[in-house]
């Protein structure tokens, strides 16, 4: 019975109350519809206080309607969680700074003299609702949290259903205590707006913002101070600044909800599980290697006279075996006719890409732009890209006991000499004493 | 055109890394879709399966020398499959063919996509992999797809960044527009009461 | 001429070029106008390539908490950035489609601003930073295309510096050798490695920052002591204020701008243009990927590379930089409908090597494999 009273009955005649009384206040008493002002009793405060509040509850009422009036649009958007934080965390702000509006202006009712003479009981009810109200919606806030989520399919529901004159509780029913408590609370508040000095809501200047500029004409021939003109210019000039800082600062509220979520993530750092977490140290871990392997190449060439290519007997006359030069540049290990190695660059002359290793009809070729190598005199074919010949490498040859059998420079000047039938067991080495010379 | 392909073929069959793997589809894809691929749309290591560099067979262990060979084994569709030379779509292909339909495919690469199916997309970018391996980009890579298709499925993901970051443009230059106007104002007034 | 009457011709010059006079807050606030005529548009491509190279500060320090400029750790890094930090693609796209954008408004700025013959007396100076601020970004580019050291990355950067070691075949006796050394020097070893990469880091990150702030400050206070050019040949007599109006103007076409960049960045990656994206990290011995070619804004002078003697290029482009660099006094007499049909012809040269160059490559090299 009190469920049904206080959800269905209260509501019907508050806002009965509200609709008739208002419009017989408008009609017999239309100049006591305003907030009458009490600037010239006490400015300071209430310049601050009042800032704040309405400040804070204009967001405040613009997040409350909107999911009412597009419930659907609402539901869209509060899918996204970034918008989720960010109105939820606008909400609670907003809510602490009208708080701190209202505290602000009860006290300066309270306590400056002058304010309370024209302070009425009605007025000092309405700040304390005002200020549970708030209280119980920051308790909703940290409570019920995502408020912004779950609304959209229960009070949404029930105010419409309030608003169609089908009135349904069901679905506010297992709403924690907060939340009805708040649903009451307003009800309560709109009970008594007409009778206080907050009826004022129903006169909010907003149309100044869009109305034609106004003319303002003086009747008085008195000299002016400022010519008429100049009156309604510096009118329009404060309207467009008052724009142009709406636009800026709703720009920068927009940028921040778009663009600063991912940024926050950003610095954050790297969200990733435990498997890529693994393939990314595993990763990391096999550049090392590498990077570790040609360290040790590097230290290799400066260090030794000789650097083991391969086996005589591993070499082919088909597919090249890579190695590095003394320069940490690719090159190319084959046997030529007589079954000695030939060695060969194999960074292209062209743009300094890689060649392939397999001989082809005695060439080799660099994929970058197609230029074909002769292996055995390193010429580039006609017309290719590369116009300079791949040089040769010299080589030495040792036996396992590593004495020298047998050698070649750079240009293939030989010296020593090797018996065929041995060559199986020499290894293919490059010498510093040719990189020198050359 | 023509000439590029026998070009590709030439270079696939003569570098010896992508001579070994099925450079059929590779010379397929790239004359379908006009881009340049490499053997890491379905191997570990782009160069192919060929070799001593990671990902390739020469530097497997004997640990994933028995992964491999399971894998190489598995020749009906729907068997779990961890090749350590092929990366994740290269499995996924196994898994959903089995090596032996695979294999088959050879002979008519064209018909390898369908196969597949429009249904999976490993990097979730929205492009399905057969889909993506027509258009000759990686399936295995969220940032890489047809440019268009991927901007257009973007779009539609993220409409609440760029529907905030518009209204946010909107609203500045509305602002910027009546600030301009205020200026404007301010130096008229200021002009006449000069 | 005396010396003491040299010194006073310099002197003269000199303050005609930085009259310092104008240092007043109602010349370069209250009193600046822009010129209105049918070339006004090509005022706003400066501010907007100075809109990008912020974006390119703000992004890239960004940037900066997380790469890493070694050899081992670069590509991990800038896959980390771009798979796995929130938002870490967002900047890293921003990054590379604002560089491009820097570089387009580059361009047309230089090309708006030869057109207008902005650079007459007493903007000689300007002039001359302006080419500094293309070489300059050019650098950026150049060295910023390495630093993910991807094998493309790397062996596009073989490719762009073996281009100074080929110079040396063209010099003669000891002359030759000095191009290779000069290549040495700024890859910092004998090929492309560790040393390289700390280098264009360095350069990238600090030296070319710094440089771009020096000579951006000097070619900002220039236009700001100057004001606009007059642009056409006989001015409208209609202006407009510089502050409040122009600058407005200039910041909306930034929000606009910046829309555009921001939902390009977020939907568009822009390695999806590419065939091998992200790739693998450089191997010195591994084979080099097929399809090799510098960002689109090295293709002007590319595949000209690709297409003519090499010793050729190198010479036009030598005397391309001089002359740009001496516009001022080259053309002090031209008028501007000689200039405009100048720009215009630069300006389908530039289009048709960026965009059909690949067309004109086969075309000419077609025949051959």
């Amino acid at each position: 019975m009190l469920e049904q009273f206080l959800f269905i009955g209260l509501p019907y005649i508050a806002f009965a109350i509200m609709v008739v009384v208002s419009i017989y206040r408008y009609r017999v008493q239309r100049f006591t519809y305003t907030a009458l002002g009490s600037q010239f009793l006490e400015g300071n405060q209430l310049r601050w206080g009042s800032l704040a509040w309405h400040a804070g509850i204009l967001v405040i009422l613009i997040g409350h309607l909107i999911p009412v009036i597009a419930p659907g649009l609402w539901k869209a958007l509060a899918s996204v969680p970034a918008f989720l934080i960010t109105v939820e965390l606008m909400g609670i702000i907003a809510a602490f700074l009208s708080l701190t509006g209202l505290v602000v202006l009860f006290c300066r009712r309270v306590a400056s003299a002058r304010v309370s003479a024209v302070t009425s009981t009605a007025d000092l009810l309405l700040l304390l609702l005002l200020i549970a109200q708030v209280l119980v919606g920051i308790s909703v806030a940290s409570g019920a949290r995502w408020g912004a989520a779950w609304s959209a399919s229960t009070t949404t529901p029930y105010l419409w259903s309030l608003a169609t004159l089908h009135p349904q509780t069901e679905y506010i029913t297992g709403l924690p205590p907060t939340v009805r408590l708040h649903l009451v609370l307003a009800w309560c508040i709109f009970l008594i707006v007409p009778f206080t000095r907050l009826v004022h809501v129903f006169s909010v200047p907003v149309a100044y913002l869009w109305r034609p500029p106004q003319k303002v004409v003086w009747t008085t021939r008195l000299p002016q101070p400022m010519g008429a003109h100049t009156m309604q210019l510096a009118q329009d000039t404060r309207r467009y600044f008052l724009r142009g800082a709406l636009g800026t600062a709703g720009a920068a509220f927009l940028l921040s909800v778009g663009a600063l979520d991912r940024l926050g993530r950003f610095f954050r750092g790297p969200a990733m599980d435990q498997a890529h977490q693994a393939e990314l140290l595993q990763k990391k871990l096999q550049r090392l290697e590498l990077a570790a392997a040609e360290r040790a190449l590097e230290i290799e060439r400066i260090e030794k006279q000789y650097i083991f290519v391969a086996q005589l007997s591993e070499l082919s006359d088909k597919d090249g075996k890579y190695f590095t030069d003394y320069h940490m540049r690719p090159a190319l290990a084959f046997k030529d006719a007589s079954g000695l190695p030939l060695l060969i660059s194999a960074k292209c002359t062209h743009l300094g890409c890689t060649v392939a290793s397999t001989m082809v009809g005695g060439r080799i070729l660099c994929p970058c732009h197609v230029s074909w190598f002769d292996v055995k005199t390193g010429k580039p074919a006609p017309g290719a890209p590369a116009k300079v010949p791949l040089p040769h490498i010299g080589w030495v040859l040792m036996d396992a006991q590593g004495n020298l059998v047998a050698s070649q420079g750079a240009t293939g000047e030989r010296a020593g000499e090797i018996d065929m039938a041995q060559a199986g067991n020499l290894g293919v080495y490059i010498a510093k004493q040719f990189e020198e010379t050359a | 055109m023509t000439l590029r392909i026998v070009l590709l073929i030439a270079v696939c069959l003569l570098t010896p890394g992508v001579s070994l793997a099925y450079p059929e589809f590779q010379v397929f894809i790239e004359a379908q879709s006009g881009r340049n691929v490499n053997c890491a749309m379905c191997h570990a290591h782009p160069d192919g399966p060929e070799g001593l560099k990671p990902g390739q067979i020469g530097s497997l262990d004997p640990q994933q020398l028995e992964a491999l060979s399971t894998a190489r084994a598995a020749f009906e569709p729907g068997q779990e499959v961890h090749s350590p030379i092929l990366n994740a779509f290269g499995n996924h292909i196994i898994h959903k063919l089995g090596k032996q339909q695979f294999l088959l495919h050879r002979q008519e690469p064209q018909k390898l996509a369908p196969a597949l199916g429009l249904e999976d997309d490993l990097d979730k970018d929205g492009i399905p992999n057969a889909q993506e391996l027509l258009d000759g980009t990686l399936p295995t890579d969220p940032n890489h797809g047809d440019p268009w298709k991927l901007f257009y499925i973007n779009l539609k993901r993220r409409w609440f960044h760029i529907l905030m970051v518009g209204l946010a443009t909107v609203s500045g230059l509305w602002g910027l527009n009546n600030l301009l106007h205020g200026f404007e104002r301010m130096s008229a007034s200021k002009t006449r009461t000069e | 001429m005396s010396t003491s009457d040299r010194i006073q011709h310099a002197g003269a010059w000199l303050r005609e070029r930085f009259p310092l006079e104008k240092l007043t807050f109602e010349s370069l606030f209250q009193k600046k106008e822009v010129p209105v005529h049918h070339m006004s548009w090509g005022y706003y491509f400066g501010g907007l390539a100075l809109f990008f190279f912020s974006i390119q500060l703000v992004t890239g320090l960004l940037l900066l908490f997380y790469y890493q400029p070694t050899v081992a750790d670069a590509h991990a890094s800038v896959e980390l950035i771009t798979l796995h930090v929130g938002g870490g693609a967002l900047i890293r796209n921003l990054h590379t489609w604002s560089s491009s954008a820097m570089i387009f408004c580059v361009f047309a700025h230089l090309i708006t601003a030869f057109a207008m013959k902005a650079f007459e007396k007493p903007r000689e100076i300007t002039w001359v930073s302006g080419v500094l601020l293309l070489l300059v970004t050019f650098g950026f580019g150049f060295t910023g295309y390495l630093l993910p050291w991807h094998q493309i990355a790397v062996n596009a950067t073989k490719v762009g510096l073996q281009s100074i070691e080929e110079a040396g075949a063209y010099l003669p006796g000891a002359l030759a050798g000095i191009p290779r050394q000069l290549k040495e020097l700024i890859q910092g070893e004998a090929a492309v490695g560790q040393a390289t990469l700390s280098r264009f880091y360095a350069l990238h990150v600090v030296l070319l920052p710094l440089a771009i702030f020096a000579i951006l400050g000097q070619h900002l206070f220039m236009v700001q002591i100057h004001g606009m050019s007059q642009g056409v040949e006989k001015p409208t007599g209609k202006s407009e204020k510089f502050f409040p109006i122009f600058a407005l103007k200039d910041f909306s076409i930034w929000g606009m701008i910046f829309f555009v960049l921001f939902v390009v960045a977020l939907c568009l990656p822009f390695e999806a243009f590419f065939s091998y994206p992200l790739f693998e990290p450089f191997d010195p011995q591994g084979s080099t990927p097929d399809g090799i070619k510098p960002e689109w804004y090295f293709f002007f002078v590319y595949y000209p590379l690709e297409l003519l003697p090499f010793w050729l290029v190198m010479l036009l482009s030598t005397l391309a930089v001089g002359a740009l660099l001496a516009v001022p006094w080259i053309f002090q007499g031209a008028s501007r409908k000689t200039l405009r049909n100048m720009a215009f012809a630069a300006t389908v040269y530039l289009v048709a090597m960026t965009v059909f160059g690949q067309q004109i490559y086969e075309f000419f090299k077609g025949a051959q494999p």
